[in-house]
């Protein structure tokens, strides 16, 4: 068993290294002195310094970080709430209507997009963050909704009925049980739509306004100058921004259990 | 609440529940939707992929069948079919790399076990388009894994690792990696411990637990890896057309083309959109009943 | 009426009366135009001088503005479109004639920019900027000479060559070296062309519209035919290494234009707008950021020397070029066309 547990640790080492060799490369090149950073010319922090001027960068990334948590809080309550009750009750239509959920998953980003946008214009919505928050959160769902509905396949009954027998409320039972019970799925669900929404492209292209722009919207444009390294240095702000503060959340979640 | 609980206990352990009003009501937002940002978008395409091109792009209202004669072009078809086989192959890949390290991370220190997850996919947080370009740095002839190779002396020229079908499938597997470990992390963390030793004690070798208590178990983690996988796969443009230098057209890059690019075809892009959401929601709807009537035997 | 009503009825007018004013303080100019093609500056620049802000809405091709254009999603005041893109959009009169006497600066532009096919009296648009499609070499690797399409796609250059992603150039270049020009698209044309592009694909290594120039500094092609200003930011980025020629057979001259589309609501801030950014001063500005031709001769004398002397900005000589004219719905042919044969020779 122990040599099972160090295979499948070093696999997995393997793996690691497979995920994280861009992000050295990309953060490496972050310090980049050739502009176009194609080819590595020179160590320099300039770029990290214009990150500083470069208003617009900035707000972009604070519009994306908004869309993006908006988008993992409505997936995964409207994921998880379709994933349990389509479980727990035959609907009449549950089949077609489980589905359909999973559609915008198979359309191409274009169609769906240009189809959203004529679908708002033709209701008179403006374009904005709901737009932008509407378009992500349908194709976003289906992931949370997805992994929520692999956790409940083969879930005992037996443990919601216990919780009934002992006197709690349908509501209780579902929260005090069930959603613990769900949680790795909760959490994983999440942890997709938020990384779906943060790189999303094409649908925001058509779904977006002048003033709502999103960073990859931005990282896409500067294509034709050529991607400079002060992206690099977005992404990696970024980056070490968030894995600082999941140690920070762990850290002290393991000082207060 | 008691003649509740004894409703329950009477109905059979594995069925379904009739809804009642109120879980009618709950369902109600889900419903509304996927009426409207669901239905009414597909049914604009639908209606779309009938109809022929204005000349600025959009459409005019003239019906025609031409589209759909073309979604059937065998220029077209052989794309579709190249899309099919570089998602299948990629979700292959994806499962048979992406197993292990779910298994590691379901079984992991409960206290660390997000931590792993997140670790998963900080990466992904990155730009898609830096991440890549990092990929171009890393695989082009005077890139970073040519120079370790020639320094080891492992090659005596470079090796054209970029702008092939290979930077391709690589590109696919980075991106989708993480969207199968999880689901199948989810199925692997709730397995109980006791059953794995049991079959063990019993005599069954490592392997034979696997295939017959791990696997089964899993299932459902498994087919949720290939469904978050496989399928968005079918719409890929952006990987292929990057790392596979323009030379990997997918049916995503066909379709973009028809809005994006100069062929400025929407109908045509409508019809194709449209036949790729039929053969989903066919196959979808046919592997779910049939594991949902399974499942059912199951039991 | 009760005082409430007749309260009511006090706000509402007040209401309309403030509606009604022109917002002078808080005016606003919809601009929709290519990404990173407008620098901040000039944006900047505009605002302080009239106080009118500009909303910068990008797109990355003729196609994706057309479609947040006809789509009716947001009015937009100025607008940025290709040469053949302006053409489709005055035959659906889709842009707004424009006012002359409100455009004095527009004195600067050259005079071979007039009479071009798109918009000869210049009555709709206005140039922005201009380029070319050419062919760039690694003079370092290639020291041949490389002059034309046939040059190019020669069987020694298997695998070193990058071109544009884009069916409409490809296509032109092959039937340039038919001797047509590139808006004589016809379905026989097409088939006339189909064989020599059969022979071009299988050699070309990378295709790319967005960025060429990272295949061609990677080392990973030596040779290719692309964008003006790609070939100019290499030839700033790495001097004397990179050489740029217009092909002999002829190439393709666009130029990206300002204009005011249907729907606009503020007409006279984007005649502002256009006019300022046809102050050479400001032209200038675009220039330095943005080394494409610049079609404000008062401007050009505005720039420093190498600017002038790089040869993709500013080609020599007398080359062979021609605009694309709209070839309407044969677009979806030539589109056809490229797909089939790119999947064919790729793999």
């Amino acid at each position: 068993m122990q040599l099972a547990r160090r295979l499948l640790a070093t696999w997995t080492g393997f793996v690691f290294l497979f995920f994280y060799l861009p992000i050295a490369v990309l953060v490496l090149y972050s310090f980049n002195a050739s502009r176009l950073n194609i080819v590595w010319t020179g160590f320099t922090f300039e770029w990290y310094a214009r990150l500083l001027e470069d208003r617009v960068l900035v707000r972009t990334l604070e519009n994306s970080l908004i869309v993006a948590s908006v988008t993992t809080l409505l997936s995964v309550v409207l994921g998880t709430a379709g994933a349990w009750l389509l479980h727990r009750y035959r609907y009449r239509g549950g089949a077609l209507l489980d589905t359909l959920i999973f559609l915008p998953m198979i359309v191409p980003e274009v169609i769906l997009g240009v189809s959203l946008l004529i679908l708002f214009v033709t209701i008179g919505l403006q374009l904005g963050y709901t737009t932008i928050v509407i378009s992500h959160v349908t194709f976003c769902f289906p992931f949370a909704m997805a992994a929520v509905q692999a956790r409940l396949a083969g879930l005992d009954p037996a443990l919601e009925e216990a919780a009934l027998d002992l006197g709690a409320t349908p509501p209780q039972a579902f929260a005090k049980v069930l959603v613990p019970y769900l949680m790795p799925a909760i959490l994983s669900g999440a942890l997709m739509s938020f990384t779906l929404s943060l790189d999303e492209l094409i649908v925001t292209y058509f779904t977006a306004s002048a003033g709502t722009r999103t960073l990859p919207l931005e990282i896409f444009g500067r294509v034709k100058k050529g991607l400079d390294p002060s992206l690099n240095a977005i992404s990696t702000v970024f980056v070490l921004f968030t894995a600082l503060a999941v140690f920070a959340i762990e850290a002290l979640r393991r000082r207060n259990p | 609440m008691r003649q509740e609980a004894t409703h329950f206990a009477d109905a059979p352990a594995s069925a379904q529940h009739r809804p009642s009003r109120a879980a009618w009501l709950l369902l109600a937002p889900l419903v509304v939707w996927a009426l409207a940002f669901v239905v009414a978008p597909a049914a604009i395409m639908l209606v779309y992929s009938f109809m022929q091109r204005g000349t600025l792009g959009g459409v005019v209202s003239a019906f025609t069948l031409e589209n759909y004669a073309g979604v059937v072009d065998p220029v077209y078809l052989r794309i579709l079919i190249r899309s099919v086989a570089y998602a299948a192959l990629t979700t292959v890949l994806c499962l048979g790399l992406g197993y292990p390290v779910a298994f590691f991370i379901g079984r992991a220190d409960p206290r660390r076990r997000n931590l792993w997850l997140m670790a998963v996919m900080v990466p992904f947080w990155t730009s898609f388009l830096i991440r890549t370009y990092a990929w171009v740095t890393i695989l082009k002839s005077e890139g970073l894994l040519n120079s370790l190779l020639l320094q080891l002396r492992l090659v005596s020229e470079p090796l054209e690792l970029l702008y092939t079908p290979g930077a391709v499938v690589l590109g696919l597997v980075y991106t989708f990696l993480p969207f199968v470990i999880l689901p199948i992390y989810t199925s692997v963390e709730k397995l109980d411990g006791s059953l794995i030793e049991a079959a063990l004690d019993l005599g069954a070798g490592p392997l034979r637990a696997f295939a017959r208590v791990i696997l089964p178990l899993t299932a459902p983690g498994i087919a949720a890896g290939v469904l978050l996988c496989f399928v968005p796969a079918l719409g890929i443009y952006a990987v292929n057309d990057i790392l596979g230098g323009g030379r990997v057209d997918m049916i995503g890059n066909i379709i973009e083309n028809q809005f994006k690019g100069n062929a400025r075809n929407w109908p045509f892009g409508a019809a194709l959109g449209t036949a790729l959401l039929v053969a989903f929601a066919l196959l979808y709807a046919f592997v779910s009943s049939f594991s949902r009537s399974s499942a059912a035997r199951l039991r | 009426m009760t005082r409430t009503t007749g309260r009511a009825l006090c706000a509402s007018l007040a209401a309309l009366a403030f509606a009604a004013l022109p917002a002078a303080a808080g005016e606003e100019l919809n601009l929709f135009a290519w990404s990173e093609y407008v620098p901040q500056s000039v944006l900047d620049g505009f605002t302080k001088e009239t106080g009118i802000e500009v909303n910068y809405e990008t797109y990355s091709s003729n196609e994706e503005m057309l479609a947040k254009l006809v789509s009716g999603a947001a009015s937009y005041d100025v607008i940025q479109p290709s040469e053949y893109t302006i053409e489709a959009l005055v035959k659906e009169k889709q842009l707004l004639p424009l006012d002359h006497a409100k455009l004095p600066n527009l004195k600067n532009i050259g005079k071979e920019y007039w009479n071009q096919p798109h918009d000869p009296q210049l009555a709709y648009s206005v140039p922005y900027m201009q380029g070319t499609v050419g062919i760039v070499v690694n003079t370092s690797r290639i020291r041949e000479p490389v002059q034309s399409y046939r040059d190019v796609f020669q069987s020694k250059y298997r695998g070193r060559i990058v071109v544009l992603d884009d069916a409409r150039e490809i296509v032109s270049w092959g039937l340039a070296t038919l001797g047509l020009g590139p808006d004589q698209v016809t379905k026989e044309s097409l088939e006339k062309v189909r064989p020599v592009l059969a022979a071009w694909l299988p050699l070309v290594k990378v295709y790319d519209s967005d960025s060429p120039k990272t295949a061609l500094l990677n080392g990973d092609v030596d040779l290719g035919v692309v964008w003006s200003g790609e070939a100019a930011l290499l030839i700033q980025e790495e001097p004397g290494k990179f050489s740029y020629t217009l092909p002999k057979e002829g190439a393709h001259m666009f130029i990206d234009n300002l204009a005011i589309p249907k729907g606009a609501k503020n007409v006279a801030a984007a005649h502002r707008f256009l006019d300022y950014v046809l102050r050479p001063d400001v032209s200038v500005k675009i220039s330095k950021e943005f080394p494409y031709t610049n079609p404000n001769v008062e401007a050009r004398k505005l720039l420093p020397k190498d600017a002038l002397a790089n040869p993709a900005s500013y080609p020599p000589g007398d080359p062979k070029l021609a605009t694309f004219r709209d070839i309407g719905r044969l677009a979806a042919d030539v589109d056809k066309l490229f797909t089939d044969l790119k999947a064919r020779s790729g793999s």
